[in-house]
């Protein structure tokens, strides 16, 4: 019996600590990727419900800034252009920015473009100014100081430039925005965040936040955890049937007991909760290893970095692992529950065992 | 015989077989029996004429296949098995021929466990469990465990938890049966002295001559020691 519950018990623990590292690897991967968005993309979105774009007498900034957990607000212009060069033009999605220096191209726009920082590229606007032959799109000539390096996160490649050239180029006159960008203090309280923002201006706006904004990225990574979650936890499963087994073995080997106990007195259900607490305990005490021996092992390898990654194509020069306590917490409950439920059957029959046969083979 | 308004066990017109069709082997019928509080009963027989059987019977552990057993006026087949149960850790201490005593427990915790299991308070439990073992003179061994007794320790120990509940009817399953003769004089005594003191009346299967003599004596007389064995007992006070 030692041997078969020592058996039961090392799966059990190998299992939760395979699941408990896979998730502390994903979580770890799922931070960075999810902290290089929140730098990059505005965590609410404010654009016009209706047509026509934010003017300064609509006071949208000053507003904006006085929600609590607001802490910064800038207004953008968003539109469409043509970039060319040369005889080559490819379109563009640009946003104009307040502090943004000279044309910042992404470099999945630079590219077909053939362009490098220092060219100089000409933006054609969809939008056009009266001249006197007649309606002429608005053209701005600008150098691009720099590439910007495709984000995972983006939904399309965008490029940024100043805001009073984006202004020019959308006729949005001097104090013109197709919207305002504001950062908040807790990104993961952006749907919050967009409630007390729609309290404040009403319904004249439309709020989008960071996850709506990268909905399919957002998703895919819940979706990543989930099936990844389920994968393993199917070695979780497995280990609990072994347990099955042990607890089976139990019932036959201690069946004399399981018969005295109800000569004692113990009712049927007594003795199918103690064998069932017996099978559990192995659990119990096969998750508790196997959350020790996960934990440790994630921080481990995150202290001394023992997974190295080509920096260049990731970013960072090892595996990220990051310990949730709220996965650990799911994991842990979950293998306990399923030691119990999968002991139940054994302890059951060996609780409808007839006390009398027991003590005759005993 | 007892009347049965005073009896505590009734058995009326017990049968009991094994098996079915041709290979059917009927053990006993027949058997009635009436023991009042104070009775102290010996049940002797050849090997396999259905002593063990007839006990498992009075503890309700196994049903009959005809007749009653009643306890204290209640008749076993009418109890659930969850009352059942209550029934027999409240009112019926059972000691078996190999002490059956959990490895996993001290002395004082198997003593202790028919009071866990009945839900009563620990403190409680494991000072009454050291008041019996006292009494069976193991209160030096409360904290030893089953493997470290000897044969007659652990049949004294399994005596004490038998009575731990001051049971109305103490079953005894050749109790002395894996002891040589003179450690079984010594548990032979102590039984009949601690089913005195704290059971209501006790039945003892027995090869046991001593016993046969200084205890109101059912004999089961078997044919080859297999079926039509019937027996009628008229108990009476121990003569002992």
């Amino acid at each position: 019996m030692g041997v078969v519950a020592l058996a039961a018990f090392c799966g059990l623990a190998l299992g939760v600590a395979a699941l408990v590292v896979s998730l502390a690897l994903l979580a770890g991967f799922q931070t960075h990727v999810r902290s290089r968005l929140l730098a990059e993309t505005p965590h609410l979105l404010v654009t016009p419900a209706g047509r026509g774009p934010f003017h300064d007498a609509d006071r949208i900034g000053g507003k904006l800034a006085a929600v609590p957990g607001v802490v910064s607000v800038s207004p953008v212009a968003r539109g469409r252009v043509w970039v060319s060069m040369g005889r080559d033009a490819a379109p563009a999605e640009v946003v104009g920015r307040e502090r943004t220096k000279g044309l910042v191209l992404d470099v999945a726009q630079a590219r077909p473009l053939g362009v490098v920082p220092g060219d100089t590229v000409t933006l054609v606007s969809s939008r056009a100014r009266l001249s006197p032959l007649g309606p002429v799109p608005i053209v701005s000539t600008l150098r691009i100081t720099a590439l910007a390096p495709s984000s995972t996160g983006r939904r399309a490649a965008e490029a940024s430039l100043p805001l009073d050239e984006a202004r020019r180029l959308f006729a949005l006159g001097s104090d013109g925005a197709t919207g305002y960008e504001v950062f908040l203090k807790d990104p993961s309280k952006a749907k919050a965040g967009a409630a007390a923002v729609a309290a404040a201006l009403g319904p004249s706006v439309t709020l989008t936040t960071w996850e709506e904004q990268n909905r399919a990225l957002v998703l895919a990574l819940r979706l990543e955890r989930f099936v990844l979650f389920a994968a393993v936890f199917l070695i979780v499963i497995v280990a609990g049937l072994n347990l099955a087994a042990t607890s089976a073995v139990l019932a036959a080997t201690r069946a004399g007991d399981a018969a005295v106990l109800s000569v004692l007195g113990a009712s049927p259900r007594t003795v199918e909760n103690v064998f069932r607490a017996a099978g559990g305990c192995v659990g119990m005490a096969g998750t508790l290893a196997g959350v020790l021996l996960g934990v440790a092992a994630s921080i481990l390898l995150e202290r001394l970095g023992l997974v190295p990654l080509p920096a260049q194509l990731y970013g960072m020069s090892h595996a990220p692992f990051r310990v949730d306590p709220l996965d650990v917490g799911v994991v842990a409950a979950l293998s306990i529950l399923w030691a119990f439920v999968v002991a139940t059957v054994p302890a059951r029959a060996a609780a409808r065992q007839p006390a009398v046969e027991a003590l005759r083979g005993a | 015989m007892a009347p049965e308004a005073a009896a505590l066990l009734v058995a009326e017109g017990l049968a009991k077989g094994f098996g079915a069709g041709d290979a059917r082997v009927e053990v006993f019928r027949g058997v009635s029996l009436a023991v009042a509080a104070g009775d102290l009963l010996a049940i002797t027989g050849p090997s396999g004429c259905g002593k063990s059987t007839l006990l498992h019977l009075f503890a309700g552990l196994d049903a009959p296949d005809a007749g009653r057993v009643a306890l204290d006026g209640a008749d076993w087949a009418t109890l659930a098995p969850a009352p059942r149960a209550a029934v027999r850790g409240a009112s019926v201490g059972f000691v078996f021929q190999f002490h059956h005593l959990l490895p996993e427990l001290t002395a004082e915790e198997n003593v202790a466990l028919p009071l866990f299991l009945a839900g009563r308070p620990e403190q409680g439990s494991r000072r009454e469990a050291r008041e019996v073992l006292d009494r069976v003179g193991l209160l030096g061994r409360a904290a030893a465990f089953p493997r470290t007794l000897s044969g007659g320790e652990r049949q004294r120990v399994a005596i004490a938890r038998a009575v731990v509940r001051r049971p109305r009817l103490l079953l005894c399953d050749e109790p002395t049966g894996s002891l040589d003769a003179a450690h079984a004089a010594q548990v032979f005594e102590l039984l009949a002295e601690v089913a005195k003191e704290r059971a209501g009346a006790a039945i003892v299967v027995t090869h046991d001559p001593e016993w046969a003599r200084r205890c109101a004596t059912i004999k089961l007389l078997g044919e080859e020691g297999l079926s039509d064995v019937v027996g009628t007992a008229l108990p009476v006070s121990p003569r002992g």
